[in-house]
């Protein structure tokens, strides 16, 4: 039914119907997606909020939105994903919170910077939504089939780069569809191989047709990308009935469950009808299963680099045995004593393209108009995926309408933190959000992504609905207020343990409080204030967490914005892209000379971060970045195939404009 | 091209002043003028606090006119004991060196005088010991520097970092090195338990006992590092003075010539290669500047593992000097004049440290050309008016310890370079470092006390305390990183886009 309804969709686009009849015949579009996994759908959904007229090709329009692995979505870190996602206007969250059966936040007890919303989801009711969602989404057209090869022109001479994307060819038909960008989510399907036991099969996923080698073939041999390969797997599904699950360990959601979304009205699985989880352990016994037969298990012997955080029984034990060993092994576990497998699990080996390729849009550097997002990229998990399909619909769609490119600082968001670390620094192995990655964790909150991201993200980003943004605009508003009246609200420390006792003021306290500062207390809540003062406070009741959550944090938060704020400006100083470094006419040594020329980075910032960078080296830097008119600094490019080309107009180098703050 | 760069201070500017108020800026101190024997030491204040640092050490009374020289007692804001009778300076801003409200100290140079103002001065509120070129970069910031000073303000930076790091280097030599090191793996291992047991503590089975852990070794440090703090006369002496090492392979003459500039034998000489093992170190006083010399033990690959011990201290002493002396026996030189350039850069390069630039490390370097009475007279003659017309290597005396011919020439030579260190105020101010090292303790000591504080509340603000204070510990190494320097320059002042 769904199919039908692309199929009826007018579009601008030649409809789906028209194009197995006409092989060969070319079409055009603003954005192609390729891919329909997580990546791939935010990326689709992003580019066309921004206003692109976006095609997403993926292979079955049945498995758009599959939660091929586990059916988890959040958790410590990767739930501020969903939350920055969301706030982006993206779909995980609310997807999350139409098809969560059971939310619960961890780390509850260790302070809501690093609160981690998780939910266990229902997978066809998550397919549905996204699918349901991207199917009715306007400039937006979804075809199924397979992509052969990237079509590769010469590079725009005003812009960085050695070529330039076009479009794609179709592997079946060999259509050709003309773009102004396109974002490749391939996932674990760019020359993947499957893995059980000895047996190897091309293939992302198992049950779905292997990709043509000519993507990789495209990436590799025509655009000169650097390649790595990366190694993932996936366990075995167990039919419930089989488990004994009296001798499993029960976890209970959470009584109120917490919603993903900032406009989710609340989960759409009722509190009391919430499933409970349950945990197993592994046994000796599991143990010696996977040693005794290591030998059978190919995948893991093979040289390529798995993640050491996947919490899956592969990384604790070891890792995969063949089929009837994975029912020996399960077998070894008391409740698992009589399961049955219902799907082996299974590894994937797949190639990734080493990310310090890509700009902070996520564009090829050498390659304009080509975007990569998610596993491609060199990450794992939903949410990294989800949270860099985003920014690289965002951007890809940007593109195709003329408008400068963005980057999110690691200041402002933890996609940023993921981006800038993939582009910056690269991966040695499947790369996880952890909080510890953000050094402002303490001012990029759950709490807060929509803050942060969702005013930015209407204004000057165009990914915002106006109802979306409207909402976050009434939360700010009322947030402020509230703070203000916090903060009005003054009493000497025996007036305030006459009024509120529980606060436990102490005795040698002296000056004034204000009703701010009793609120950092830990065992105050502001509904106790808001009883205390019900006339000035009594209306913003409806914020009282997040209240709690802001006064808390905002005495840390001022201590980090200088920090902050000298990232961001040295941010905000791009350095071109082409410059020749070995011939600059700047004081350099030849060691930093050759540095930058082999990393390249994209900001003064990134620059100062590279070991081995000097602070006069820096400073030459600076110095000609600023003094150095534009126009002088462009005929210092080594990529300039023809003078000629060099118009007199001055141009913008910059890869990426960073969001306003 | 200046259009370009006012232009886009303005806007920057104006972008600071619209989006946020404008972030409170340090106060910095530091002792400006040269080290040695001088009449007068100027130490400089520079930041909105001037004015309250004026106020704490000459009195609340008759603040002096702007730009004009007024006699002052000085003395401790705290105990109130007397420092020195001297003049002192107020340049309200933005008529100052660096833009910002200004002072000057001008007292009598002794170490005393000067190491009790500046830690009067650090004993203020918001004042913190100024960072290797911290005073010039401000000005560069204010406008106050022209274009072509600008051009140089690298430079000047690369010396000062230099500088710097040599100083840590020296001082992180010995047991108080260990000392921070062990800290600094501690508080390191506590970050990385309390970030686990964030990240990972829900699902992968760590045990609450892991912040127990983190607990004690947090008020382990905070107790060594409150003994530490008021136990700072007791520690490692700091060694005052320009630090000149020799240097270079076995039996070219080095302890001859430590005995030499010590007129005394203080070390033991001997025609044998390997005579001396260890570091021999003596304090002299070089036409007026305090030096510490150190003889150290020839160069050379042996088995013997105590002299391989003395090779390996040599090699360090290298690292630490502000100024080498790079001893060649005269009678290697190859007869004809056109080799010597080639056979004295192979010397230099077996002797100084690669690890900074060589061309840094040529700087700080004498060649002194040893045994010359065995040479031939006209060998010598033409040896040095060829090494005289040389630029390409450093400064070289052609001399002999033996009958000390030659010596008031290398005096000369020595005594320009020593004059030329004793004019950077960071050749060796202990008392400087000193200041700067107790504030980065302080800033870590009260770091751990928020993790303390937040143990139980929120976990985010207790890690971020950890964090807090193992940064604070990385500055007192004394690494100057690119981003110190941006942090200043982007603090005040908007530049770029």
């Amino acid at each position: 039914m769904l199919a039908r309804r692309v199929l009826n969709r007018p579009r601008s686009l030649a409809s789906p119907s028209s194009w197995a009849a006409s092989a060969r015949t070319v079409t055009a579009c603003d954005v192609i997606v390729v891919g329909g996994g997580h990546a791939g759908t935010e990326a689709a959904a992003a580019a066309t909020r921004v206003g692109a007229e976006t095609l997403l090709v993926t292979q079955k329009i049945q498995t758009i939105g599959a939660l091929s692995c586990n059916p988890s979505l959040g958790g410590v870190g990767k739930g501020q994903l969903v939350r920055e996602v969301d706030a982006l206007d993206g779909l995980m969250g609310r997807a999350g919170d139409w098809a969560g059966v059971h939310f619960s936040i961890l780390n509850r007890s260790k302070g809501p910077a690093v609160w981690g919303p998780r939910a266990q989801l229902d997978r066809p009711r998550y397919r549905q939504f996204i699918q349901a969602e991207l199917l009715s989404m306007p400039r937006l057209t979804v075809v199924e089939g397979s992509v052969e090869e990237l079509l590769v022109s010469e590079p725009d001479p005003e812009k960085p780069g050695k070529h330039r994307v076009t479009g794609v060819r179709m592997a079946d038909t060999g259509r050709i569809i003309l773009a102004r960008s396109v974002v490749l989510t391939t996932g674990t399907f760019l020359s993947g191989s499957l893995f059980m036991g000895q047996t190897t099969s091309p293939g992302g996923r198992m049950g779905d047709p292997p990709s043509g080698s000519g993507l990789s073939r495209s990436l590799k041999e025509v655009l000169g990308l650097r390649l790595g390969r990366l190694r993932t797997g996936t366990p075995p599904r167990i039919f419930k009935r089989s488990v004994d699950l009296s001798l499993a360990q029960l976890q209970l959601p959470d009584q109120r469950p917490t919603p993903f979304s900032f406009i989710s009205n609340g989960t759409h699985c009722k509190p009391e009808e919430q499933l409970p989880c349950y945990l197993i352990n592994t046994t000796p016994g599991v143990e010696r299963v996977v040693r005794e037969s290591l030998h059978l298990n190919s995948h893991i012997q093979q040289d390529t680099r798995g993640p050491r955080y996947c919490p899956s029984i592969e990384s604790r034990v070891l890792r995969f045995p063949g089929r009837q060993h994975q029912v020996r092994l399960l077998r070894e576990i008391p409740a698992l004593r009589k399961a049955e497998i219902q799907a082996p699990g299974y590894g994937v080996q797949y190639d990734f393209v080493c990310p310090t390729q890509l700009f902070p849009s996520l564009e090829v550097r050498s390659a304009q108009g080509l975007f990569l997002a998610g596993q491609i990229n060199g990450t794992t998990g939903y949410e990294e995926a989800a949270a860099q399909g985003v920014w690289a619909g965002v951007s890809a769609g940007r593109r195709a309408l003329s408008l400068p490119p963005l980057s999110l600082s690691r200041t402002q968001s933890y996609i940023g933190v993921l981006i800038d670390d993939l582009v910056g620094r690269g991966i040695t192995e499947p790369y996880r959000m952890f909080t510890s990655r953000a050094e402002f964790r303490t001012s990029l909150r759950p709490d807060n992504a929509d803050l942060r991201l969702t005013l930015k993200g209407y204004c000057d980003i165009g990914c915002v609905s106006p109802r979306r943004y409207e909402e976050a605009v009434r939360m700010k508003a009322g947030l402020s207020e509230a703070l203000s009246a916090l903060q009005d609200i003054t009493l000497s420390p025996t007036r305030w343990r006459e009024k509120l006792p529980q606060a436990a003021v102490s005795a040698n306290k002296s000056g004034i409080m204000s009703a701010e500062e009793v609120l950092q207390y830990k065992d105050v809540s502001f509904e106790m204030l808001a009883s205390a003062f019900p006339d000035v406070l009594g209306p913003y009741v409806e914020f009282a967490e997040r209240l709690k959550i802001e006064a808390m944090y905002r005495p840390h938060c001022e201590k980090q914005r200088r920090e902050i704020e000298r990232i961001l400006q040295e941010e905000s100083l791009s350095l071109p892209q082409d410059v020749d470094y070995l011939s600059l006419p700047v004081s350099l040594s030849q060691e930093v000379r050759e540095l930058l020329d082999r990393v390249r980075p994209a900001t003064l910032g990134a620059a100062s971060r590279l070991p081995g960078m000097t602070p006069a080296a820096i400073l030459h830097l600076l110095n000609y970045i600023t003094r150095t008119p534009q126009r002088d600094r462009s005929a210092e490019r080594s990529s300039t195939p023809d003078p000629q080309n060099l118009s007199d107009e001055s141009r913008d180098s910059f890869p990426c404009v960073p969001v306003s703050q | 091209m200046f259009f370009f760069y006012i232009y886009n201070r303005s806007r920057a500017s104006h972008r600071l002043w619209s989006s946020a108020p404008l972030c409170a800026t340090d106060t910095i101190f530091a002792l400006s003028s040269g080290q040695g024997k001088c009449g007068v030491a100027v130490v400089r204040v520079s930041g909105p606090a001037s004015a309250l640092a004026l106020r704490g050490l000459t009195g609340p009374d008759r603040p002096p006119a702007p730009r004009t020289a007024a006699l002052r007692s000085i003395f401790h804001p705290q105990s109130k004991e007397i420092l020195d009778r001297g003049l002192v300076f107020w340049f309200p801003g933005p008529h100052s060196f660096t833009g910002e409200d200004s002072a000057e100290f001008h007292v009598h140079g002794g170490p005393a005088v000067v190491s009790g103002v500046l830690d009067a001065l650090g004993s203020l509120p918001g004042l913190r010991p100024a960072e290797a070129g911290e005073f010039t970069r401000r000005a560069f910031h204010a406008g106050k520097l022209g274009l072509t000073e600008v051009e140089g303000l690298g430079d000047l930076i690369h010396a000062e970092t230099e500088a710097q790091r040599r100083q840590a280097l020296r001082q992180m030599a010995g047991d108080l090195a260990q000392l921070y090191r062990d800290w600094s793996q501690r508080l390191t291992q506590c970050l990385a338990h309390v970030e686990a047991f964030i990240d990972f503590g829900e699902d992968d089975l760590i045990e609450d006992g892991v912040l127990d852990q983190v607990d004690n070794s947090v008020a382990q440090l905070q107790t060594e590092i409150t003994c530490h703090l008021h136990d700072g006369r007791k520690g490692e002496r700091l060694r005052s003075g320009v630090q000149v090492v020799i240097a270079g392979e076995t039996n070219a003459g080095k302890s001859s010539l430590l005995n030499l500039l010590c007129r005394r034998p203080a070390a033991i000489v001997s025609p044998i290669a390997g005579t001396t093992r260890d570091v021999v170190e003596t304090c002299l006083d070089i036409g007026g500047f305090p030096v510490l010399l150190s003889d150290t033990a020839g160069l050379r690959e042996t088995a013997d593992a105590v002299e391989q011990e003395g090779v390996r201290r040599a090699r360090e002493k290298v690292e630490q000097a502000d100024l080498t002396l790079v001893v060649v026996d005269a009678t290697q030189l190859p007869t004809d004049p056109l080799q010597v350039p080639v056979f004295l850069g192979a010397h230099l390069l077996a002797v100084l440290p690669h690890g900074v630039g060589l061309e840094e490390s040529l700087r700080h370097c004498i060649l002194v050309l040893n045994k010359s009475d065995l040479l031939p007279v006209e060998q010598v003659e033409k040896t040095q008016t060829f090494l005289n017309k040389n630029p390409g290597l450093p400064p070289a005396s052609l001399l002999s310890c033996h009958t000390s011919h030659g010596l008031e020439n290398f005096m000369t030579s020595l005594q320009s370079r020593l004059s030329s260190l004793c004019g950077d105020p960071l050749a060796g101010t202990p008392s400087l470092t000193q200041a700067r090292h107790r504030a980065h303790l302080h800033e870590c000591f009260q770091a751990l006390g928020q993790y303390q504080q937040y143990r139980d509340v929120d976990l985010a603000l207790a890690a971020e305390g950890v964090r807090l204070a193992l940064t604070g510990l990385g500055r007192i190494t004394g690494k100057v990183g690119a981003e110190e320097i941006l942090d200043i320059i982007f603090r005040d002042f908007c530049i770029g886009k």
